[in-house]
């Protein structure tokens, strides 16, 4: 059999297995290391455990259980109520304010997170009660709540890109600096369709009260912008030795897990539950990526043995003939596919060393490339079937929220996410302007 | 279902708690590492045990703490079809593909004995300046992958049981 037919064969099978509903990870692995064991015989099956050890060197791996826990401390500890407190007395009275004020607060919660989980945590249990009493269109808040909290991934820190950063071997402080302006431009651009989704049809989202907004003082409203110093002291507390290079990525995220305790400690909301939960909630997220993505390393030997980046790459640039930007577009095209169906940190682990390899042969520039995966990720993240944050929204909102209405829900956001991703193509400077001019 | 089903049931998700719940606060002992390291380095003094101490510690706490998470039910599973059914038939479902989940495990586990036997024979250390022993590692990888197909046994008896309509 043709190499080219056995890759297919074998992400068709992951795919069937998938479907199961059985473990991905177990489906993903089943599927490695019987192609394994077929191709190489016995040999093949030190494959899988070789994986182990390869990610026992993936020394940025170290922050996720760090990042996970800190976004389980802030949203168990309730940290984030008194800033969302602090976006509705300042965004309430304008029409779709609180929708704003949350897009806002999930891009404070991004600063202070790498992955989306912490986001969908705080937005469905501070911002979705809140929205809900001031009856908002529910379409609305399901597409804030989850296209507002993917921002995690893009905003630094972002675990997506310490892991872009160990395959395609590019520094992580300049990947998370590229990703600064991606992540505000599409928060501003959310915000715009909002405003203007709102202003155009006032029932999705009404605007608050005269008497409600005269019953707040000018005293109180200052008094609650101190809320706004949380993030800013966390994200410095990580962010400053790390940039500068006191310590490494890994004793960065170890401080600002321990920033965010001593946070929740002194607001006295660290309880014996909080503590439970977060700590368990951790390992349950960890042990989840961490399988996959030992899975999925094993997988992507597979079929680097086999060859089938050298094959894709023959595929487009021999048989198709395209050029560099051709080819660009539709590995973009492709991973938004993709990222439909497949696991999203399965995606990455599988296609990205291959994608990289093709974006590198082409002389794009690869800190400008992990940006625009980012992107593609955190759409992937959204679109049905398969998506983290679908998922998630369905656990964690009330039942009145159906599953068909979550899916529907996030399509304007997703718009907007494509939108910025063809603006970080066209304009590269977007992300690479505060790196070059940082580092 | 005979009794020694539910027995066993009982002991390996006893053992795979506690075990769970073990690895569950490993998470504090690469925090205590990385902080260690983080102050060596501020005095000008850096340890050279701390990185690969940390490494070792999250391969213990993602291996060892997988069967708890098994128990827990955390792991994400494309449900698209999976979600819409009835509990017996998902426990149907599940009786049938654990053993593809069970083929990995078991492949694992190979590949882990062979390379914790060559670390003995061997004497295998890291080719780092710390130079830590392989070994320890490896055979805590080995239980880990034992632990997990207990565990994922004892998912197989409880979703036979609820096949049969009788729940454990």
């Amino acid at each position: 059999m043709p190499y080219e037919w056995i890759a297919i064969l074998m992400f068709s099978t992951m795919l069937l297995m998938m479907i199961t509903g059985q473990r991905v990870f177990g489906a993903i692995g089943f599927v490695a290391v019987i192609a394994a064991i077929a191709l190489w015989g016995p040999g093949g099956s030190d494959m899988g455990f070789s994986s182990i050890m390869k990610l026992m060197k993936w020394n940025a791996l170290l922050t996720l259980p760090m990042f996970v826990f800190m976004g389980y401390v802030m949203s168990e500890s309730r940290l984030a109520e008194d800033m969302y407190k602090m976006f509705h007395v300042w965004f309430g009275p304008l029409p779709g304010g609180l929708a704003v004020g949350t897009i806002l607060l999930m891009v404070m919660i991004s600063a202070m997170n790498g992955l989306s989980v912490a986001g969908m945590a705080i937005g469905a249990t501070i911002a979705l009660p809140e929205l809900l009493k001031r009856n908002y269109d529910k379409l609305m808040i399901s597409g804030v709540i989850q296209g507002g909290s993917s921002l995690g991934i893009l905003i630094p820190p972002s675990v997506v890109l310490v892991l872009f950063a160990q395959i395609a071997r590019q520094p992580v402080s300049q990947l998370w600096l590229a990703g600064v302006f991606p992540g505000l431009l599409m928060a501003v651009l959310f915000i715009l369709y909002i405003v203007i989704r709102c202003w155009w049809n006032p029932s999705l989202a009404p605007a608050m009260s005269a008497e409600e907004r005269a019953a707040i003082t000018w005293a109180e409203r200052f008094r609650l912008l101190q809320a706004a110093l949380l993030p800013i002291i966390i994200f410095a507390a990580m962010m400053i030795p790390f940039v500068k290079g006191w310590t490494s990525l890994t004793e960065a995220s170890v401080i600002g897990a321990l920033t965010s305790v001593l946070a929740a400690v002194l607001k006295r909301r660290f309880t014996r539950e909080v503590f439970e939960t977060a700590t368990r909630n951790t390992l349950a997220i960890t042990v989840m990526f961490m399988l996959i993505i030992m899975a999925a390393l094993s997988f992507g030997a597979v079929f680097d043995g086999l060859g089938a980046g050298r094959a894709i790459e023959n595929f487009f640039v021999s048989d198709l003939g395209l050029s560099a930007w051709e080819v660009l577009i539709l590995m973009q095209l492709s991973f938004l596919i993709m990222g439909m169906f497949l696991d999203d940190t399965a995606m990455l682990v599988i296609v990205a060393p291959i994608y990289v390899g093709l974006a590198k042969a082409f002389g794009f520039d690869l800190i400008w490339y992990g940006v625009l995966y980012t992107i593609t990720c955190q759409i992937a993240y959204l679109t049905p079937p398969f998506g983290y944050n679908l998922f998630l929204m369905r656990a964690m909102a009330p039942p009145d929220f159906t599953l068909p209405m979550i899916y529907r829900s996030v399509f304007p956001f997703v718009l907007v996410m494509l939108l910025t991703l063809v603006l970080v193509m066209i304009f590269p400077q977007i992300a690479l302007w505060l790196p070059e001019k940082l580092l | 279902m005979p009794a020694w089903c539910s027995t066993y049931v009982r002991i390996i998700e006893a053992i795979n708690y506690r075990v769970g719940r073990f690895a569950m606060y490993l998470l504090f002992a690469m925090m205590a590492v990385l902080l260690w390291s983080s102050i060596t380095k501020i005095i000008q003094l850096p340890a050279i045990w701390t990185l690969e101490m940390a490494q070792f510690i999250l391969v213990a706490y993602y291996l060892l703490g997988a069967p708890y998470t098994f128990q827990l039910d955390t792991n994400v599973r494309m449900d698209l079809l999976y979600a819409r059914q009835s509990p017996r038939r998902k426990a149907i479902w599940d009786a049938v593909t654990v053993f593809v989940l069970i083929f990995y495990l078991g492949v694992m586990l190979y590949g882990a004995m062979g390379s914790t036997i060559y670390s003995f024979e061997t004497s295998e250390r890291a080719p780092t300046a710390w130079r830590p022993y392989l070994w320890p590692i490896k055979v805590i990888i080995c239980i880990s992958f034992v632990l997990m197909i207990l565990q994922a046994a004892a998912h197989l008896i409880r979703d036979v049981a609820v096949w049969r309509g009788k729940e454990i």
